[in-house]
């Protein structure tokens, strides 16, 4: 085997797998501006990446600095309008809405869909039908959900006839101030749980049977192996589920504008449906400009925690 | 000592025993409850859309068989959307979904291959640019370029409705991961056969890559079937407006023909299910791979 040359060992692929040494280069153009043939492969996405999705982060970013008066001029107010919106008690409560929405919904449909994930890796009969039908509502686009559960949550809708078969007394549902937001979040797990389930099965499955094996002679106990061998096994895939879940749930839209409109109460004033609002009820589109800096920003630093958090377990 | 021990421990061993027996029936019953659970609001939507709107209500009050079965099944809330605009908006749908699976493929393909096949200075800057665009959420930042395309023009056309689904970062990530992973020396052996860079692209990096392809299109094609935000802001009149915005519509109207409302649902989620059963295994594969990697 020939030993790489200077330049192939500079190539970090070089590194992965030994390979001969190329003969000596072809001098053709291409060999030569490797730089020029890249960017002409990629400068169709690039442009539409640097146009459709940074291009409009920038100019919210630039936007949001100013304020435009009815009169029509344009004026730089610096951070005025953030503090304008923290000082706004309908921003305020949208904050306080999603920080709550965020804190409930995403244990708990991370928890659900791990827990599902262990019940249908579990050998039993039947299994792998019983979580397809988790899995088939993922097919469900969210505003297509947000409609056939405004049907079942009517007064004399399918919800309420369960409630009663069961004894329960009638619910109002999303006409509630208390349920409304509870409402929204059945309607988003439906459609969401069986999608994260599937990436905690592909690690639930990456996992040694081995492992188990071993723990059984050693007569650890079911609940125990769950908590030795399958949680710290997963941790991986679980941490990229809560923090991918989280994102979503930060833009959750169609559901608010479809069933409630923020309301009962402003109950459901999630941060997207209020920056909606702001820019197109209320015709204030510098301040939710503002508004749409915040919430990237929220993003930005959940995502980075994930980074974080993963670069340092290994 | 251990002779204390051992009467409390028996019983507790036994019990265990027995559970461990009846372990895989318990699991499949629980699995199965709850895997009907998330059926039922599908199988109810598909019962609906086979019986006349003013049924849908009947028989909720007390539940009975019927709530969940017909006997006279019947497909006229079908053949009525096709008169409605309902049927129009599904059809745009159809047309937006299938031309970012097209264009967009061709779009995060080649960007995926100059990010892989070649070295060079720079290389990461680019990446990390591509990474950035899927880090910052499309929906978050759907208001403000709705107003750069509002200065364009674009309102109430395809293109733009079309164009924000076409770079897509998670896809060109999918692809990248696919083609680095392609074996240096058959590309060395395709350039001195004389293949050049557009050559090596069509003729070794595609072909080798079909698994990666069909899940990065269903990534496109998802993208675009389950869009609300957008198509909320740039398309709404009746020759643009989507599927899914055209349903929400009728829903928030005052008389509703709930036959033909839950029959348009069926269509909304039957195609991308159709879809994702067809290649299932390349959406797992992709989902594992943008998942784990």
């Amino acid at each position: 085997m020939t030993t790489p040359t200077t330049r192939a060992g500079a190539d970090p692929r070089a590194r992965r797998a030994v390979r001969p040494a190329p003969p000596a280069r072809p001098t053709r153009r291409g060999r030569r501006h490797p730089a020029l043939i890249a960017l002409a492969f990629l400068a169709p996405a690039l442009v539409a990446l640097l146009v459709l999705r940074l291009a409009p982060a920038a100019v919210a970013l630039w936007d949001s600095l100013f304020r435009t008066s009815l009169l029509g001029g344009t004026q730089f107010v610096a951070l005025g309008n953030y503090l304008e919106l923290f000082g706004n008690p309908d921003f305020q409560n949208a904050l306080l809405v999603t920080v709550v929405f965020t804190i409930l919904i995403n244990p708990l449909q991370v928890a659900t869909a791990f827990l599902l994930a262990v019940l249908y890796t579990r050998k039993a009969a039947g299994s792998k039908i019983w979580r397809s039908l988790v899995i088939l509502p993922i097919a469900v686009p969210p505003a297509v959900s947000a409609v056939i559960w405004s049907v079942i949550y009517r007064p004399d809708g399918l919800a309420n006839g369960f409630l009663e078969l069961f004894g329960l007394p009638a619910q109002p549902f999303l006409t509630s101030p208390q349920q409304a937001l509870a409402s929204i979040m059945v309607l988003l797990s439906w459609i969401g749980v069986g999608y994260w389930m599937m990436f905690l099965i592909a690690g639930i499955n990456d996992i040694p049977r081995s492992y188990y094996e071993a723990a059984s002679l050693d007569g650890a106990s079911w609940w125990r192996q769950l908590w030795t061998i399958t949680f710290p096994l997963v941790r991986r895939p679980l941490a990229f589920v809560l923090v991918a879940d989280t994102v979503s749930n930060l833009l959750v839209f169609a559901p608010v504008q479809i069933l409630t409109k923020g309301g009962p109460e402003g109950s459901t004033n999630l941060l997207m449906y209020d920056i909606f609002t702001r820019a197109y009820t209320l015709g204030d589109l510098n301040t939710a400009q503002a508004e749409v800096v915040i919430l990237v920003l929220i993003t930005l630093v959940i995502v980075a925690l994930q980074f974080r958090l993963l670069r340092t377990e290994d | 000592m251990t002779a204390s021990l051992a009467p409390s421990q028996a019983p507790a061993g036994r019990r265990r025993s027995t559970r461990r027996r009846l372990g895989p029936v318990g699991t499949s019953v629980l699995g199965a409850v709850i895997g009907l659970a998330f059926l039922i609001p599908l199988w109810w939507t598909v019962v609906n859309s086979l019986r006349p709107g003013d049924e849908t209500f009947r028989y909720l009050n007390p539940l009975e068989w019927r709530t969940f079965f017909t006997l006279t099944p019947t497909l006229d809330n079908y053949f009525a959307l096709l008169d409605t605009d309902l049927g129009r908006a599904i059809l745009n749908s159809l047309f937006i979904s299938l031309v970012t699976v097209v264009v967009g493929l061709a779009i995060c393909a080649t960007a995926a291959y100059g990010l892989s096949a070649f070295k060079f200075r720079g290389q990461g800057l680019l990446f990390s640019v591509i990474i950035l665009s899927f880090l910052i959420p499309f929906d978050a930042i759907a208001i403000p370029l709705a107003d750069m395309f509002r200065d364009w023009n674009l309102q109430n056309t395809f293109f733009g409705l079309i164009l924000p689904g076409l770079g897509n970062g998670m896809a060109i990530f999918l692809l990248r991961t696919f083609f680095l992973a392609i074996p240096e020396e058959l590309v060395e052996a395709a350039r001195l056969d004389g293949l050049g860079p557009w050559g090596v692209f069509r003729r070794i990096y595609l072909p080798l890559s079909v698994p990666a392809l069909i899940g990065a299109g269903l990534m496109l094609f998802l993208f675009q079937w389950q869009a609300y935000v957008w198509p909320l802001l740039m398309g709404t009149d009746r020759d643009h407006v989507v599927g899914p915005v055209a349903l929400s519509n009728l829903q928030g109207q005052f008389a509703v023909d709930y036959g033909v409302l839950f029959a348009a649902s069926v269509i909304l989620i039957l195609i991308p299910l159709a879809i994702i059963i067809g290649f299932q295994r390349y959406f797992i594969q992709s989902v594992s791979t943008t998942g784990l990697k």
